[in-house]
């Protein structure tokens, strides 16, 4: 087994509310002790509901948020404390693709001056060079070398996401932190730049961090999956297997709610709908994080936060898998 | 509807067999973008070209500069030589806007008047936009108690009425334009910096800052290059708005006296001077007041027109 490039150790991203005159000081823990691991050239999918953490957890990665506590390791260099030269050095090695292609893009800049920013900033390349890297980067994303004088408004989201990515190779990364990339564009688009992503992958050796809500997507594009529910992991797995034999009762709800092509296989399936709303991340209790719409929740659900165990060469966050508990088919759900 | 007017399609007959076939490739343009490319510049021309307002009161403020620069030059009379032989003349050839009390000619005072007021409504504009971008940017995107405390600073200077410390200025610096300049601007670089902070709030939180950050760019670049640049539109207009009303102020502590001193003129104590002879002369106060209106006109429209031009997405 190859080093991983990121690993990520017990991780926790929490925000401080201000109290008020009259209200206490709370805080949100958006991420609550996360631990996983991404390897060279391979794409870890992470997925979760809205507000589960997963944008939070990529945003602490690419240093926007500091981490309260644990560590967030890139080629084992703990990268949580890096300041000035090296904190440079290291965003030239991790970039990130923003989930809304109209917002990411400085609509007072034209193409060029957007993918030409990184360069500028990190002096990378010779002036001179530059226009002709903007033109070849813009080429590497499908895009023609006379649009490099129009503003972002001019383009349709897809065209705009692939300007984004042209801008974050500009860089050339070894990771990329994908947060939700294609979330906002329309599905014939979403094809196009998933596409265009595992092109650049296979073409440039680079590992991504692909965050999203789109289960289908994420099955495509991941080597590794990891589910997360309320600034939890509570499971990770290899794609495939996770797809087939989900462990967790959270990923078995989800996955049951992926929607068939096949209507009389849709049918025959057996649904597992979610009763309730997720919690609050608001000063959580310390207890599993799923008990209160867990269909099999048990007592001790309550009382304790369920630690991450290996199962069948998965990680499992859940008390069903305790102590050689049941054995993983007994309790799938076919 | 015309009939003759529409033109059918012809196709061509027989149709080709090829006709319903996908189209190589090569042929195909997806990425086609009909509208022509064309620079920030130009596109900012073409769009206020097309505001005719704006357009005229740009043509109006130009003319209003030229004459103040030139009038005075060009002349034969001063603007504070007295004639004793014609005094309180009405419009004449010779006169285009009538005498003063003085026999001063009320054209070359009026010009010479614009050449203050301009100046210090331009002056004024110009060091509220310098210190309300900076100080406001800062404090917009630096945040938490910086911006407390920036802001507490921006809300006392607010708080204290401007004529106070104007004549308190007057009293050690005298009265003249540095002192006016300085007394206008006191206050009024507040309401800039306040504009530029809310601005810049509400940018500082788009990916595309955030992006710039994931890049590498420093602080100074990110507030200078992307959040102040995208708040250009509403800096221009409230810019635009502030020429007028440091203009305004300037006229108007002219008129009440305590402005610049005689024998040198602005168009507050043109003004003022004509509202002595008012009952007698009445058209003595229609020139300063009718350059002051519609050069404040004349700036809001511009203002708009700018502010509208300046935005790339409006074409």
């Amino acid at each position: 087994m190859t080093e991983p490039i990121l690993q990520v150790d017990n991780c926790h991203v929490w925000f401080d509310i201000k109290g008020g005159l009259f209200t206490k000081k709370q805080t949100v823990k958006a991420v609550n002790g996360v631990s996983l691991q991404v390897r060279a050239g391979e794409t870890f999918g992470l997925v979760g509901e809205s507000g589960c953490g997963k944008s939070t957890l990529g945003r602490a990665i690419v240093k926007l948020y500091r981490p309260t506590s644990g560590t967030i390791r890139y080629k084992r260099q703990d990268i949580t404390a890096l300041k000035g030269e090296q904190a440079q050095e290291y965003r030239k090695h991790v970039q990130m693709i923003f989930q809304d292609p109209y917002a990411s893009l400085d609509p007072r800049m034209t193409v060029s001056e957007i993918i030409r920013e990184p360069m500028d900033i990190h002096d990378l390349y010779p002036r001179r060079e530059r226009e002709a890297r903007v033109v070849e980067l813009l080429q590497t994303v499908g895009l023609k070398p006379d649009h490099i004088r129009r503003y972002p408004h001019e383009f349709s989201g897809g065209q705009r996401q692939r300007i984004g990515i042209a801008r974050t190779l500009a860089l050339d990364p070894e990771f990329i932190v994908c947060d939700e990339p294609i979330s906002a564009l329309d599905v014939s688009i979403q094809a196009q730049v998933i596409n265009l992503l595992e092109d650049i992958q296979k073409k440039l050796g680079i590992s991504y961090l692909f965050i999203a809500h789109d289960l289908s997507m994420v099955k495509h594009i991941s080597d590794h999956i990891g589910v997360m529910y309320l600034g939890h992991l509570v499971e990770i797995g290899p794609s495939r297997e996770l797809y087939r034999h989900p462990l967790h009762p959270y990923t078995q709800g989800l996955l049951s709610a992926v929607p068939i092509p096949d209507p009389k296989r849709a049918r025959e399936r057996h649904r597992i709908v979610l009763d309730g709303e997720i919690p609050t991340p608001i000063d959580p209790k310390p207890c599993c994080p799923f008990a209160t719409r867990c269909p099999k929740a048990m007592e001790k659900c309550f009382c304790a936060v369920p630690p991450s165990i290996q199962v069948d060469g998965r990680q499992v966050a859940c008390f069903l898998y305790q102590e050689g508990g049941r054995a993983a088919s007994e309790i799938n759900i076919k | 509807m015309d009939k003759e007017t529409i033109t059918p399609v012809r196709l061509p007959d027989p149709l080709p067999a090829n006709a319903f076939d996908a189209l190589p490739d090569e042929e195909r343009n997806t990425e086609f973008i009909a509208m022509e490319s064309r620079t920030y510049f130009q596109n900012v021309w073409a769009n206020f070209r097309r505001n005719k307002l704006a357009l005229t009161s740009l043509c109006f403020i130009v003319l209003m500069c030229v004459l103040a620069i030139a009038v005075p030059i060009l002349s034969p009379y001063t603007y504070d030589g007295m004639d004793v032989q014609a005094l309180n003349q009405l419009p004449s050839w010779k006169h285009i806007f009538g005498t003063d009390k003085f026999g001063r000619d009320i054209f070359v005072r009026v010009m010479y008047g614009a050449r203050i007021s301009l100046s210090v409504g331009f002056a004024a504009a110009g060091i509220n936009l310098v210190i309300g971008v900076i100080y406001g940017g800062i404090a917009g995107y630096v945040g938490g108690k910086t911006d407390m405390v920036m802001m507490r600073v921006v809300d006392m200077l607010y708080s204290i009425p401007s004529l106070l410390y104007i004549i308190l200025i007057m009293l050690v610096f005298g009265s003249n334009m540095f002192s006016v300049l300085l007394g206008i601007c006191v206050s009024s670089w507040v309401g800039m910096a306040r504009l530029v902070r809310t601005q810049v709030m509400s940018l500082r939180e788009q990916e595309f800052s955030l992006a710039a950050e994931v890049m590498g760019a420093s602080r100074t670049r990110i507030l200078f290059k992307h959040l102040i640049v995208n708040s250009i539109g509403p800096i221009i207009v409230s810019l635009t708005l502030m020429v007028p009303s440091a203009i305004f102020q300037e006229s108007f502590l002219g008129f009440v006296g305590i402005g610049i001193s005689a024998p040198m003129s602005s168009w507050g104590t043109l003004a003022n001077e004509a509202r002595m002879v008012l009952n007698s002369y009445p058209i003595q106060i229609v020139w300063p007041v009718l350059s002051i209106c519609l050069t404040m006109l004349a700036l809001n429209f511009l203002g708009d027109g700018l502010g509208e031009a300046l935005d790339p997405k409006k074409r």
